[in-house]
């Protein structure tokens, strides 16, 4: 190609401009380097439609060190899936700075992993097509992008289905899919926003077994916003405990149950697990109860807004 | 309808549900489905049938006592005795066929131009805001302009052969294919952009794999209209000032009091417009090949 076209050059600018921002981090996504991710005195505000001001997260100070597995669990409505965009990239805070491998996040980063609550997956692509997306849009050449979506599509145990679309699947294998998709990328660090939390009780048992299973092989730093507390502990290094909002830290909980854990659901008969369950759930509670009146006058003010 | 057992195999594939427990019992169950639908299908087709000649043989009959004046209205004889003559001995200008090729040239041509420009300009405006806000208001003043009026500019202007009906035609499909566009491109998931561009996407890949794609349900539903406005198109314009075409022949009928010739000329209209809706329906057909498949058609199959 001696005469690039308008287009490749277009399309060159935009990673050129990728890389530029994210220089190192763009050049160890190849290896996975796990990076720490630390958010100090971070503070985001909205602006509703109606032009009032409203305040999702204040003064949040989290540190997640480098291939830590972090649980954030909070009231309904307390910003997690705010603070997970945000070292995403995806929004930038009103106040504070995000850092990711010791590098302010300004904009989307290379090496993040994202897992969305609802479905993310293209319904017009089949399984095999929506898991190579990643290596497709880093330039890697089809059959290599393939080549790689296959060994993931096996690895999440969706062997066979390559070629069904989205709608052909169970909640549960679109799960896999969306995880096999998220990991493409050998992902520095994974958010993962409620990702189990459409799945029946045994499939997301089933979910996080194979989710901890995989982790530990790659060990990517993991923020994972829950509002089950069980979940959190299960899966999780450190859980931490968020105000009903506006957002903030309330308490930081570490979990010394050895890994690998085996089964989550055995887990939870831990004594030691219990005994956490016990503490974190005191501190959580006051936090629901104190959202929970705050929507129900709203809800009765209002008429069923939740 | 009992659409129960057809269900269970449209279900999520996941578990390959093809009965392989298929006693003896569910087969005679399958049979007695397989009956019942298609003695529907024979009931359904007879009823067309039956509605068909009723109306057609309705104003014959009607036209023939005379409480129908075949004059103002012509009647089913004379439209078939009518298309016969044409393609025995042509029209005034010409074989029926160039006419109809004439027409049907215009609006293809005029759909494929409108076509284009609604989905590059509707995928445009759908992307950047700015650009959207500063044109909304003319947009608006366009729509509702009656457009077919620019048909008389566009013949003043372009004169009497094919550009000022391929105009015509294509101004108005642009409307109706912009406008599906432009929505398609707003309602695109927001998670699944989010995604794309946590993927790593350049903003000319979100477009291409995600925003594309997720518009063309809402592009193709409104390409079924956008033809019928092509061929409204090419006929007004023929009507407005043309040396041949469909819509002069339709013109000339009405000058000669030829209720008839205007009947037939609508016919041929109205089968050029089911092939063409029978070729977008393939396409939507190939292009939408992911998409679950409706209830209805889960039935049907």
């Amino acid at each position: 190609m001696a005469q690039p076209t308008k287009e490749e050059t277009v399309a060159n600018t935009f990673a050129k401009r990728r890389r530029a921002v994210h220089g190192t981090r763009e050049s160890g996504a190849a290896a996975v380097r796990p990076a720490q991710i630390e958010l100090t005195g971070v503070t985001k505000r909205f602006v509703t439609p109606s032009g009032t001001m409203f305040t999702a997260l204040r003064d949040v100070d989290m540190t997640i060190g480098a291939g830590k597995f972090c649980a954030v669990v909070g009231p309904s409505g307390c910003g997690k899936s705010t603070t997970l965009t945000m070292v995403a990239g995806l929004e930038r805070p009103s106040a504070g700075t995000v850092q990711v491998g010791g590098q302010s996040v300004d904009g989307i980063a290379a090496g993040t992993g994202f897992m969305f609550q609802s479905d993310a997956l293209m319904p017009w692509k089949t399984v095999l097509g929506n898991v190579a997306l990643g290596p497709v849009f880093r330039n890697v050449p089809k059959k290599e992008a393939q080549a790689q979506a296959r060994e993931w599509v096996r690895r999440v145990g969706l062997a066979g289905f390559e070629d069904h679309h989205p709608h052909q699947l169970s909640g549960g294998m679109r799960k896999r899919v969306s995880l096999a998709a998220a990991l493409i990328n050998n992902p520095s660090i994974l958010l993962m926003d409620e990702p189990f939390g459409a799945l029946d009780v045994q499939t997301k048992a089933m979910m996080s077994n194979e989710l901890l299973a995989l982790w530990e092989q790659a060990r990517p730093s993991v923020i994972f916003v829950t509002h089950d507390l069980e979940e959190a502990i299960a899966l999780a290094d450190q859980v931490v405990v968020m105000t009903a909002g506006p957002g903030t830290v309330k308490a930081v909980y570490d979990i010394d149950l050895p890994r690998p854990r085996g089964a989550v659901q055995e887990i939870r008969f831990a004594p030691r697990f219990l005994e956490l369950h016990h503490q974190i759930w005191a501190s959580l509670r006051e936090e629901v109860e104190s959202a929970y009146t705050r929507t129900a006058t709203v809800a009765s003010a209002e008429g069923g807004r939740s | 309808m009992s659409a129960v057992p057809v269900n269970r195999n449209s279900g999520p594939a996941a578990e390959g549900a093809t009965g392989d427990l298929a006693s003896a019992d569910e087969t005679a169950i399958a049979a007695d489905i397989r009956n019942r639908t298609h003695r529907r299908k024979t009931l359904l087709w007879t009823a067309r049938l039956a509605t068909l000649v009723i109306i057609v043989g309705g104003w014959q009959l009607l036209a023939n006592a005379k409480i129908i004046d075949p004059f103002f209205w012509g009647k089913p004889s004379g439209i078939v005795t009518q298309l016969k003559n044409w393609v025995q001995n042509g029209t005034a200008y010409g074989s029926i066929w160039l006419q109809i090729w004439t027409t049907f040239k215009e609006a293809v041509l005029g759909f494929v131009i409108g076509v284009l420009a609604g989905v590059i300009v509707g995928v445009l405006l759908g992307q950047v805001r700015f650009l959207a806000e500063v044109a909304s208001p003319y947009i608006k003043i366009a729509n509702a302009i009656p457009r077919i009026v620019l048909g008389s500019l566009f013949t003043v202007a372009l004169g009497l052969g094919i550009a000022s009906k391929v105009s015509l035609a294509s101004v108005l499909v642009f409307f109706v294919v912009f406008f599906n566009a432009f929505q398609g491109v707003r309602e695109v998931d927001r998670n699944l952009l989010a995604n794309a561009r946590v993927l790593g996407a350049s903003r000319l890949a979100v477009t291409r794999h995600v925003v594309l794609p997720s518009a063309l349900t809402w592009i193709i539903a409104s390409l079924h209209v956008a033809f019928g406005m092509a061929i409204i198109g090419a006929i007004v314009g023929e009507f407005l000032g043309a040396q041949k075409g469909l819509g002069l022949v339709i013109a000339t009928a009405q000058n000669n009091f030829n209720p008839n010739g205007v009947f037939a000329a609508m016919f041929i209209i109205a089968v050029l417009a089911l092939t063409a809706e029978g070729l977008i329906a393939l396409l939507e057909r190939r292009l939408m090949s992911w998409r679950p498949p409706s209830q209805t058609e889960a039935a049907a199959a």
